[in-house]
């Protein structure tokens, strides 16, 4: 177990490595820099100044020559200085945390419990008109845009309650309540998406499962279909289930990255648009691999927890 | 019986009476003390408070509460001429020798935020540092405004409380760029980079707290100069990215103001037709749409074919159809009411593309045809402009009107990061382009976009003839004569066809209506000072 | 029933089909009558196709033409499903938006599922430590959600149509990569291809004649299933301003900032749109999910 986990991380730092330099270039292929950006807040150019500012934000230096200083940072716990705003980035990026983790959280928690139940009664009354429905909705919820159901969410509350909920972030010790409706359309939106694939998943789960010959000789056993399904189908569906959560929640990010937007929610994910936008790189930089270090390591939390739950998953020695 | 009628008569008057009391004048309200507004922001502030390293509306209106000017606009008066400049940080000033010395007399009784005191050493300080003079204490990373200066020869600052401008030629604009919401005074004691993360003013408010990307919380100064304001106790500026969002929050009261140049025509009749108690305010901004064209690289580099691009577009229907009305057209300053320079009427409907669309675009034709452009064979040509929503509408509008003369455009868009680096180094053929005049006065606008050299000349369009009729107006006394040079350069500049305007930009300017004393300006960047605004609920 | 000679070389054998196909026409109604969603499916992408062809034809505007006058027309009438804040004529948009979407969706998925797929045959047929390494940088391109690689992509190259199509195709490299592998890697093992091996057979003619084509199923289903992604990324990044620009009618940008000013006022410019990617997006994955279930009842459910 130790030298799976050992290898898993140490595969996982390979790959992170490699991401940071994919990053790395192609931030600096993307035309323009931060100092376009900043000529551009002062509406014009002057090369003599542009010198100057290179040198202050230590972009003169040769790629190589920054790229090991990033890393250098990066191993030290230091992130580095936002082009844009001056302060350390980290400082900027801190307060932004929280709130796309309570929404990614709250996300899932609306995926599962609309998914998981709705795959267990597809499964069940498989091939039945209640089943193709069930299904077409959630096929439905994979196949909008997660930005247009918020807009439309949004549209629809201004038009028949004539009511949004706050257009600030509000923290949850600031205003409770306010701070609940605040996140509650969101992770709908985001959360109905996620939904739609837990559903199929616990669906072809739980129909696989049933088909076994442990399930029919419960069956010819004589107990009753809740029975049946929910003391041993589930418990072995739940498997697959559970890893598509996890990798679901790590890949929540793109639909979150839109529906921040839309909700103006101050979370990392909109704020990772800005940065690219604005060519801050220590900010675009060290928000990717974040990213994907919470990508990695979900996966690895996955793998483990289903070696965990499965008996007949076990690694190494 | 008789007594009865007289009570009658007693009691109807007496109603009359206290029914008519409620119709005395309810204009004159006495303002109160105490609340606080929520502001809208449409993008995070760009380089903090450092207005003088930025030239964006999104720095100014955040920023003019914590600075103070020596001069500025009266807050209470829509158009800004030099009949409406009061003093802030100046008690008293004065023009000497024929506009050649500005002199002003500063309040004794004002503090910087950390408590330290105004004197002259920081408006020398400022305004050394902007004109980059070689002895200047600090340099600013960014300096977009230097040519503002070009004529200052020097500041001094003998007296603790005097300063005297010393000019090397008259120029009666210089006291009108002073008071733009983009020259406020520094303090001399604070590195300028400072200012990119916070602010020491000496304004109204002071800051509270900057969340990068949400908000910017104001409190009030209690040493503020000016006694019993500001009125509020707070403010707070928020950030909205998305233009949706941002009119629903205006709407549900979530935003008590709007922004400066951010609600159009067509939002503002949304938002009164949803609460019709909001106070819309249409006002100039001081922010037209115009035409590039690279006068160094052909097929511009030609004046008929310049010219006939700017017949070929019809003002009115761009107004129409990119503004839905919410523009006015105009030359190169703004026409009046909005502002006092510019041309009207007959004036106007005698410059290229003013006048019928059919004949403009028949002469249009047949100045092609000169050159050889015919509907067989087309004037192929790229134009450029920043992928942003209202740019990109007004380039389609543009491309749509040129391809009816046999001009044919392909549109490239740039990205923000790019687009002036790419302009400034005219690497573009024709392009849809937006300028903003921090004042409404021929100096700032012709030196800024019309001077050869300068790098907001984006067309590198040079006219010596041009320059000296610039530089006679910035120096003529007589006001009537001025106005006269300055509609003759306005007319020059539409024949050369260097940077053909389409429109000045109508800004529907909205409120609450407990929000009281905020006037907006035919000027987005001069009225954001908020020391005089007060709410009622 | 064929008669297999006695010696038989092997060439033959190699080249002998393991058992007659019934025809296309038998296949579809086959399908059509055990999957009647993914009959539905493959319908309206197909009619979606068709009006992507026939833009032209079915436009009944121009779709970047302006028109001052008649800006923000509410759906019916002359304009069936109104008018934009300039005046352009929504429905035309959509169809020709339908063009940009699928020749977008359709170029990046291929691209990438091509891509991804050579690199998925080479690796697992390879074995040993080219998989090991090439596993690994498909890692690395795998370690990010969809939007955001295709975002900084997008960002790094600039907006024109063409970037747009590289800048979505390179998150798809790796999952095709992956999918055809583990095609790939149970393939390897059977029995015929060991016969192959035995006969002596050079490893490219394996490789591409027996392999390949047993991979078809999982590339089709692959396709379809990014299909849909596909066309959602693309619209996601419209929506942001780093996707297809002008004057190419995108049905992402559609919803972008003009949609959400004037949503009040005109819905239809907010719901049309939405719901044309939305339709695209369904019938794909409906259909991808039909053929799944047919090609390749291994992955069923994965």
């Amino acid at each position: 177990m130790k030298t799976y986990l050992v290898e898993r991380l140490g595969i996982g730092a390979v790959t992170l490595l490699g991401m940071s330099i994919v990053i790395f270039a192609l931030l600096r292929f993307a035309p323009g820099d931060i100092v376009d950006i900043l000529f551009s807040t002062g509406g014009y150019v002057r090369p003599e100044e542009r010198i100057a500012i290179m040198k202050e934000l230590g972009i003169d230096k040769p790629y190589t020559a920054q790229y090991l200083e990033w890393m250098g940072q990066l191993l030290r716990g230091d992130l580095g200085k936002s082009y844009n705003y001056g302060s350390p980035a980290w400082d900027v990026i801190r307060p932004k945390i929280p709130v796309t983790l309570e929404l990614a959280v709250l996300a899932t928690i609306v995926a599962v419990l609309l998914g998981v139940p709705t795959g267990v009664v597809s499964a069940v009354r498989q091939d039945t008109t209640l089943d193709y429905v069930l299904r077409v909705l959630s096929l439905a919820g994979l196949s909008m845009p997660s930005f247009w159901l918020g807009m439309v969410i949004i549209l629809g509350m201004v038009t028949w309650l004539g009511w949004i909920p706050s257009i600030t972030y509000v923290s949850p010790t600031e205003n409770f309540r306010m701070h609940v409706l605040q996140f509650a359309l969101p992770a709908l939106a985001v959360g109905y998406r996620s939904s739609a694939l837990i559903t199929r998943i616990t669906r072809s789960a739980l129909l696989e499962v049933l088909r076994e010959d442990y399930i029919r000789t419960a069956w010819a056993k004589g107990q009753t279909e809740r029975a049946v399904v929910w003391s041993h189908a589930l418990k072995n569906a739940m498997l697959p289930v559970i890893t598509v959560i996890g990798i679901e929640f790590a890949f929540l990010i793109g639909g979150l990255i839109v529906t921040e937007r839309v909700f103006n929610l101050p979370g990392v994910a909109n704020y990772l648009v800005e940065a690219i936008l604005a060519r801050d790189y220590p900010i675009v930089q060290n928000l990717v691999m974040f990213i994907a270090i919470v990508v990695i390591l979900s996966n690895l939390a996955v793998d483990l927890l289903y070696g965990f739950l499965d008996p007949r998953v076990r690694y190494g020695g | 019986m008789r007594r009865f009628r007289i009570g009658a008569v007693l009691a109807v008057l007496t109603m009359v009476a206290l029914l008519a009391l409620p119709a005395a004048p309810a204009a004159a309200q006495t303002p109160k003390s105490g609340g606080s507004l929520n502001i809208m922001l449409r993008e995070d502030l760009a380089q903090g408070f450092a207005i003088h390293e930025t030239s964006t509306i999104s720095t100014v209106w955040p920023a003019m509460p914590c600075l103070s000017n020596l001069v500025i606009f009266d807050p209470a008066k829509q158009t800004e001429s030099t009949e409406t400049i009061i003093g802030e940080l100046a008690e008293k000033w004065s023009w000497q020798d024929n506009f050649r010395n500005l002199v002003f007399f500063l309040r004794k009784d004002v503090k910087w935020h950390d408590g330290k005191p105004f004197t002259s050493k920081d408006v020398k300080a400022t305004f050394d540092m902007l004109r980059e003079a070689p002895d200047a204490p600090a340099k600013l990373r960014i300096n977009p405004r230097k040519d503002w200066y070009a004529n200052v020869e020097a500041v001094e600052a003998a007296e603790p409380h005097t300063v005297v401008f010393r000019l090397k030629r008259p120029q009666p604009s210089l006291l009108l760029m002073l008071a733009s919401g983009y020259t406020p005074v520094y303090a001399a004691h604070v590195n300028p980079a400072v200012y990119r993360t916070g602010c020491v003013g000496t304004g109204p408010f002071k800051v509270k707290e900057w969340r990068k990307g949400e908000f910017v919380d104001y409190v009030k100064n209690p040493d503020y100069f000016v006694k019993g304001r500001p009125y509020l106790d707070s403010l707070r500026y928020v950030v909205i990215k998305e233009r949706g969002t941002r009119m629903a929050a205006l709407q549900s009261g979530q935003l008590d103001v709007s922004f400066p140049g951010e609600v159009t025509k067509t939002a503002a009749e949304q938002l009164k037709k949803a609460v019709p108690q909001l106070v819309v305010t249409p006002v100039g901004q001081m922010v037209n749409d115009n035409i590039i064209l690279n006068t160094k690289k052909p097929p511009f580099d030609n004046p008929k074919i310049r010219l006939a691009v700017s017949y070929a577009i019809n003002r009115r229907a761009l107004i129409q159809a990119v503004h839905q009305g919410g523009a006015v057209e105009g030359a190169a300053m703004a026409p009046k009411p909005y502002g006092v320079w510019g041309v009207l009427g007959k004036d106007l409907a005698a410059l290229p593309g003013y006048g019928k669309p059919e004949d403009m675009k028949a002469r249009a034709r047949k100045l092609l045809a000169e050159v050889g452009v015919t509907p067989q064979n087309p004037l192929r040509v790229e134009m450029s402009t920043r992928a942003i929503a209202i740019y990109v509408d007004m380039a389609s509008f543009v491309i749509n009107e040129l391809k009816q003369v046999g001009i044919e455009a392909s549109l490239k868009q740039i990205e923000t990061a790019q687009w002036h680096a790419t302009a400034t180094r005219g690497e573009y053929q024709i392009g849809a382009n937006l300028t903003g005049l921090g004042v409404d006065d021929p100096d700032g606008n012709f030196y800024e976009n019309y001077a050869c050299g300068s790098p907001r000349n984006y067309s590198q369009y040079c006219s010596e003839a041009l320059m000296k009729m610039v530089d006679r107006q910035s120096q003529e006394l007589d006001p009537k004569k001025r106005l006269e040079q300055v509609a003759a350069v306005q007319k020059k500049i539409e024949e050369d066809a260097s940077r053909p305007m389409l429109d000045w930009r109508v800004d529907y300017f909205t409120y609450w209506p407990y929000v009281h004393g905020l006037v907006p300006h035919h000027n987005i960047y001069n009225f954001g000072r908020m020391q005089d605004v007060w709410r009622d609920k | 029933m064929a008669a297999e000679p006695a010696s038989a070389t092997a060439h033959t054998i190699a080249a002998a089909p393991l058992s007659k196909q019934p025809g296309a026409w038998t296949l579809l109604g086959r399908f059509c009558r055990k999957k009647p969603l993914g009959a539905a499916g493959g319908v309206v992408t197909v009619l979606i196709v068709l009006t992507a062809v026939f833009a032209n034809q079915l436009q009944t505007y121009d779709p970047i033409a302006t028109e001052a006058a008649q800006t923000l027309a509410p759906p019916g009438g002359e304009h069936w499903l109104g008018t934009d804040h300039l005046g352009r004529d929504i429905y035309s948009r959509i169809v020709h938006g339908a063009r940009v979407s699928l020749i977008v969706g359709v170029a990046s998925t291929l691209l990438g599922s091509v891509l991804g797929g050579i690199i998925g045959l080479l690796s697992g047929y390879a074995g040993g430590k080219t998989d090991l390494i090439t596993q690994r940088v498909m890692d690395i391109l795998q370690g990010l959600p969809l939007l955001v690689l295709a975002l900084v992509v997008s960002a790094a190259l600039g907006p024109s149509i063409q970037n747009v199509i590289l800048a979505i195709s390179v998150p798809i490299i790796p999952r095709a990569a992956r999918v055809i592998r583990s095609s790939v890697l149970s393939i390897r093992e059977m029995q015929y291809v060991e016969a192959a091996r035995a006969l002596g057979l050079k490893h490219a003619r394996i490789a591409f004649r027996h392999i390949l084509p047993n991979t078809v199923g999982p590339f089709i289903v692959l396709c379809t299933a990014q299909l849909g992604s596909a066309i959602l990324v693309e619209a996601a990044l419209s929506f942001l301003g780093l996707g297809v620009p002008e004057p190419y009618p995108s049905w992402g940008r559609m919803l972008s900032v003009s949609a959400a000013e004037y949503a009040q006022k005109a819905p239809h410019l907010v719901i049309f749109p939405g719901l044309a990617i939305s339709l695209a997006v369904f019938g794909s994955n409906l259909l991808g999910d039909a053929l799944r279930d047919t090609l390749d009842p291994r992955l069923r459910g994965a």
